[in-house]
């Protein structure tokens, strides 16, 4: 009889030990003081494509430090040398990039050959990457160092869309396999990635060769962690160095000293659907922009974690300060009890929060409301397709090119792809059509500016309030890089 | 094997109910799998149309199921429509945790079970149950604690402010004692009540009188009357395993497990169909399985006396009713409803928020600075009366049902096997998104543990002996039903609806995120639960508050049942309640037939 437990157990232990997860990577063989102790981050959004480099993946790619494009973005929203030197515009459709002296995690050199066949198969993925989506391009070798890019169309922001995490280089032998790319092993930022266990954790390891000089941590042990609370927990419990995205009901949990709040180009705002309903009416409009008040949103709702609302763009776009043109607006009208729904997703919590304090305000102002609250997913085609009067929604302002004008042009245009608030304005699509085409970075902010002013003139949009994110940051960590973009989160500089 | 024919046709029903379900709600799967991707990605007509050609979406539901299907068979499951992963290794993966979990939850639920009825277990060793009440506040109490706030306040104080237990992941052993704490109380709670329910009964019946004088040890009696009550419970244990497998989605979140409640619940958002199908088609087998085990297991503990229709009937002699307790909790609820209907539960003011109980704001105020005494109030009358119809109406259903074992016994295990999301998600398909779905989509699986439960007792009955002689003295099945089957029955069903209720308030706020269901600013109970959530740790009266009424609810539906019931009986059958004369109902209502026919 015993025998027979004794056998059971030994059959069991390994059955048992299947149904865990394995700890990500080998976290305790962190290394001696001298090669740097491995760092433990907990990100929020789990790999949804085997980190695919042209989904949405590649930002979890490129804030671990792993991949790397040919430029970067600064604090400014400028265009900053990454694998590339140095670029010069050849002329209108042509840009000629040259390489610094750099490897891949595989060993072999990052030549011009390799960075035009790694674009070139970003221009093949299906569907395309974002930042590339409605461009052609061709990428080529030119001399040793040289890697010339010609767009189909005039690219005034080709350096800036080249910054993008989907247009990261990976050596040849990333595109061995039939179906998917393989970024472990092949990029070349100063993490390698060695492990994955499904969308659970992955490890990455120190990339001795980096051009930028060898990392301070010797690897990164990451865990997805998808509820905010439990990232929160994580940091609090010790069991991770860095916690990406602290929910603000959450914030005041951690200590005043592990809590790291940056500004993003995040802006939440209510979209008026300017084709039908009773904001058709741009008195009414009006007179919903006026019964809000964004700083009671940013103090009661974010409990100070955002900025009141300024414009589209927030204070991260540091450009946007103080070169901000006054909208001319129209006189508000008497909502007189109009009836209108309110939609709004509750996959960020302040959200619904946020929606039941603008019930009140415009509810104050005469309107009667009613809420909708769904899971994104279940919202959005019927937002798209102009069901409600109004929505709430968080939208990052430099979406995936870092191109001010792409949210504008996408969002509040007649031919735009995300136009919720149904608005079609001819001065608005005339000022972004002319913004567009200017390629001096400083007139194309004016310019972006102006149709900004247009668009806020419409009161198709009312800005709420402009997100902080709040990243948890154990005591002893140090080196952590935080942007507006929220492409950096782990460098060669990080250590604990 | 007609059985066996019937649960093949309700597994493939709902394998190619998922493969048409994105056609029957008409919402796009490009759309749903590019936002699960990537949301802040514009849907543009060339990005779906791209996603389009790369599932294969074009070649319609009925291609892509039969591809499916035909991949099953050589046992590929076919690739995520999200990841490009094999699904099989994946949903297996995830399957062997959710089982895990299950596993050591189902031991917590038993600890919780013999808790909860020790003291009748002790008493009726001891031969001094007559007349003694039933307890089981606290049970009820535990029973209508939401799995996510024991989840998150297990994660809170435990493991984060104790450090006494790991709080997060799935590493080992230690990692499994809290999201198994937090699954195992509720569903012991609930196991528990119903054992405590029957265990009267069993002690009431000659042998254990026989036992006992003939002098055999309390412990033993004991464990025989827990064996004579088990066969009763073994349907709804079942149930029990399947679910927390499938559906333990709030509690694999909080403490991140990569389990399959949060694989098909993800699938689901995403209309993931190759996942969803293969992950539903994983429980509706283990269901299946359960289903046969419990069978299997009725028959060897209970099976020779079932066949010779030998079982002695399981009547429990009535306790004497409580009247003073439920007056006490329905009193304590009512004085809370009108302390707080008064008051505004709408008026926000973000300037008072999440403030501590004062004299001003007796429970406290929420994240938005609103009065949560008015909210709980406000919310009592719709969250009751919505729980009470759904709850009568999954009643009956489950007891009709429950009648037809042969028909009901594999739809119960499908229904019970299928994630709620998912289910949710299908009612809408078929009845569209009107203010009657989210009703619908709870009571579609709330049913399924009564008709369980129908079945399993009737089963008993029928085997009873004063039904044999009712039979004999000619009596057909529609008497017998009224007369001997149902009032036996109806009793201990109707305390485990009412045992349910707070589950199915909770059930209802759960579908708030498709849109079903209440929308904030609605005081409902359960979305004030959801709403409060994250904020448990820094204002834990916003959520204690409901919880506690819920608890109340919970406590009061099971003490005012007891009273109901035992009115009922007396009123049927007078005469002092001895063991002795639960031995002779069985002459007394025969000769009432005699009588009337």
């Amino acid at each position: 009889m015993r025998r027979r437990h004794l056998l059971g157990s030994l059959l069991l232990a390994p059955l048992l030990t299947a149904c865990f997860a394995s700890q990500g990577g080998d976290a305790d063989s962190s290394g001696d003081a001298d090669s740097g102790s491995r760092l433990r981050v907990a990100l929020a959004f789990p790999p949804a494509e085997n980190l695919s480099p042209y989904g949405a993946d590649a930002t979890i790619l490129s804030r671990l430090g792993v991949t790397e494009g040919l430029t970067a973005l600064d604090a400014n929203g400028d265009a900053t040398p990454a694998l590339a030197r140095s670029w010069r515009r050849e002329n209108d459709r042509t840009w000629l990039f040259t390489l610094r002296e750099a490897t891949f995690q595989d060993g072999s050199d990052v030549t011009p050959a390799a960075v035009a066949a790694a674009l070139t198969h970003a221009t093949e993925a299906r569907p395309a990457p974002a930042a590339l989506s409605g461009v052609t391009l061709t990428a080529e070798a030119d001399g040793g160092t040289g890697v010339r890019v010609t767009t189909g169309a005039p690219d005034p922001v080709l350096p800036l869309r080249l910054s993008s995490p989907s247009l990261a280089v990976l050596s040849a032998k990333a595109y061995d396999g039939k179906d998917r790319v393989d970024p472990a092993g092949t990029a070349t930022g100063p993490f390698e990635l060695t492990k994955t266990v499904g969308s659970t954790s992955a490890a990455l390891d120190r990339y001795d060769d980096y051009w930028g000089g060898r990392a301070q941590a010797s690897g990164v042990d990451v865990r997805f962690i998808a509820d905010g609370t439990a990232r929160a927990s994580a940091l609090r419990t010790g069991e991770t160095d860095i916690a990406e995205a602290v929910p603000v009901a959450q914030a005041a949990t951690l200590d005043e000293n592990t809590r790291k709040e940056s500004a993003t180009t995040r802006t939440t705002s209510l979209l008026l659907n300017a084709a039908s309903g009773p904001f058709e009416n741009p008195a009414l409009r009006a007179a919903a922009r006026r019964a809000v008040d964004s700083s009671a949103l940013a103090q009661g709702v974010y409990e100070g974690h955002a900025d009141p609302g300024a414009g589209v763009y927030g204070p991260a776009v540091t450009w946007a300060e103080g070169k901000r043109q006054q909208p001319r607006r129209v006189k508000a009208g008497d909502p007189d009890g109009a009836r209108i729904t309110l939609a709004t997703y509750d996959n960020r919590p302040e959200l619904p929060e946020a929606a039941q304090v603008l019930k009140q305000q415009l509810e104050k102002a005469g309107f009667r409301v009613t809420l909708e609250v769904r899971e994104y997913s279940r919202l959005e085609s019927d937002a798209l397709k102009g069901r409600f009067d109004a929505v709430v929604l968080a939208r990052n302002t430099l979406v995936d090119t870092g191109d001010p004008l792409a949210v504008l042009a996408g969002d509040y245009t007649c031919d735009g792809g995300f136009n919720i608030a149904q608005l079609c304005d001819q001065n608005v699509d005339r000022a972004v059509r002319k913004a567009e085409t200017i390629a001096d970075t400083g007139e194309r902010q004016d310019a972006a500016l102006a149709a900004e002013a247009a668009i806020l003139g419409t009161d198709a949009v009312v800005p709420l309030v402009h997100q902080r994110v709040i990243t948890g940051v154990g005591t002893s960590v140090s080196g952590v890089l935080l942007d507006p973009y929220e492409r950096t989160l782990v460098g060669a500089g990080t250590r604990r | 094997m007609s059985a066996l024919v019937w649960r093949a046709v309700l597994a493939a029903a709902l394998v190619c109910g998922i493969g048409l379900l994105p056609w029957l709600t008409r919402t796009d799967p490009a759309l749903t799998v590019l936002k699960a991707r990537s949301a802040d990605r514009d849907p543009g007509p060339a990005v779906l149309a791209d996603i389009r050609a790369g599932l294969g979406l074009e070649k319609g539901p009925f291609a892509l199921l039969g591809q499916w299907l035909g991949g099953l068979w050589r046992g590929d499951a076919g690739r995520s429509w999200l990841s490009g992963d094999e699904v099989a290794p994946a949903v297996l993966h995830a399957l062997g945790v959710s089982l895990l979990l299950m596993a050591v939850a189902l031991a917590v639920a038993a600890v919780t079970a013999a808790l909860v009825c020790a003291r009748t277990l002790w008493l009726g060793a001891h031969r001094r149950l007559d007349g003694r009440r039933a307890g089981g506040g606290g049970s009820a109490v535990l029973a209508a604690l939401p799995e996510f706030l024991t989840a998150s306040v297990l994660a809170t104080v435990v493991g984060v402010q104790w450090g006494w237990l790991p709080a997060l992941g799935w590493y080992g052993p230690q990692w499994t004692v809290l999201p198994a704490l937090a699954l195992g109380l509720p569903a012991g709670a609930v196991i528990g009540r119903l054992l405590d329910d029957l265990l009267p009964g069993a002690f009431a019946e000659p042998w254990a009188l026989a036992a006992a004088a003939r002098g055999l040890p309390g412990r033993r009696i004991s464990r025989q009357a827990v064996r004579r009550c088990l066969p009763g419970l073994l349907p709804n244990l079942g149930l029990f395993v399947v679910g927390l497998t499938g559906g333990a989605v709030a509690v694999e979140q909080s403490f991140d497990i990569p389990g399959l409640g949060r694989t098909t619940l993800q699938a689901a958002l995403a209309q993931d169909l190759p996942v969803l199908q293969a992950g539903t088609l994983a429980l509706v087998l283990l269901a299946a399985v359960t289903a046969a085990l419990a069978a299997l297991a009725t028959r060897w503990l209970v099976g020779p006396a079932l066949r010779d229709g030998a079982l002695p009937s399981l009547h429990r002699p009535s306790p004497p009713a409580r009247r003073i307790l439920p007056l006490v909790q329905g009193g304590l609820l009512i004085v809370v409803v009108a302390l707080g209907l008064p008051r505004d539960p709408l008026a926000l003011d973000t300037g008072e928020r999440l403030r501590s109980p004062s004299r001003s704001h007796p429970f406290g105020t929420d994240a938005l600075g609103r009065d949560v005494l008015a909210r709980v109030a406000h919310g009592a009358l719709d969250t009751l009366l919505l729980a009470l119809a759904i709850g009568a109406v999954t009643l009956l259903t489950g007891v009709l049902l429950g009648l037809l074992p042969r028909l009901s016994g594999p739809l119960v295990d499908t229904v019970n096997a299928v994630p709620p999301v998912l289910l949710a998600l299908l009612v809408t398909a078929v009845a569209g998104s009107g203010p009657a779905t989210p009703a619908l989509a709870v009571g579609v699986v709330a049913w399924a543990p009564l008709a369980a439960h129908t079945s399993a007792l009737l089963r008993q009955e029928r085997a009873a002996l004063h039904v044999t002689a009712t039979r004999g003295l000619g009596a057909d099945r529609w008497y017998l039903l009224r007369h001997d089957l149902l009032p036996a029955v109806l009793p201990p069903v109707v305390r485990h609806a009412l045992l349910r209720l707070p589950g199915i308030a909770l059930a209802l706020a759960s579908l708030a995120f498709l849109g079903l269901g209440a929308q904030p600013p609605s005081p409902e109970w359960g979305l004030l639960l959801a709403e409060n959530q994250p904020y448990a740790e820094r204002a834990p009266w916003a959520v204690l508050a409901p919880a506690a009424v819920l608890a109340l609810l919970g406590a009061l539906a099971v003490s005012a049942a007891g009273g109901v019931a035992g009115g009922r009986r007396r009123r049927g059958r007078a005469g002092p309640r001895t063991p002795a004369a639960a031995a002779t109902e069985a002459p007394a209502a025969s000769r009432e037939l005699v009588k009337t026919g």
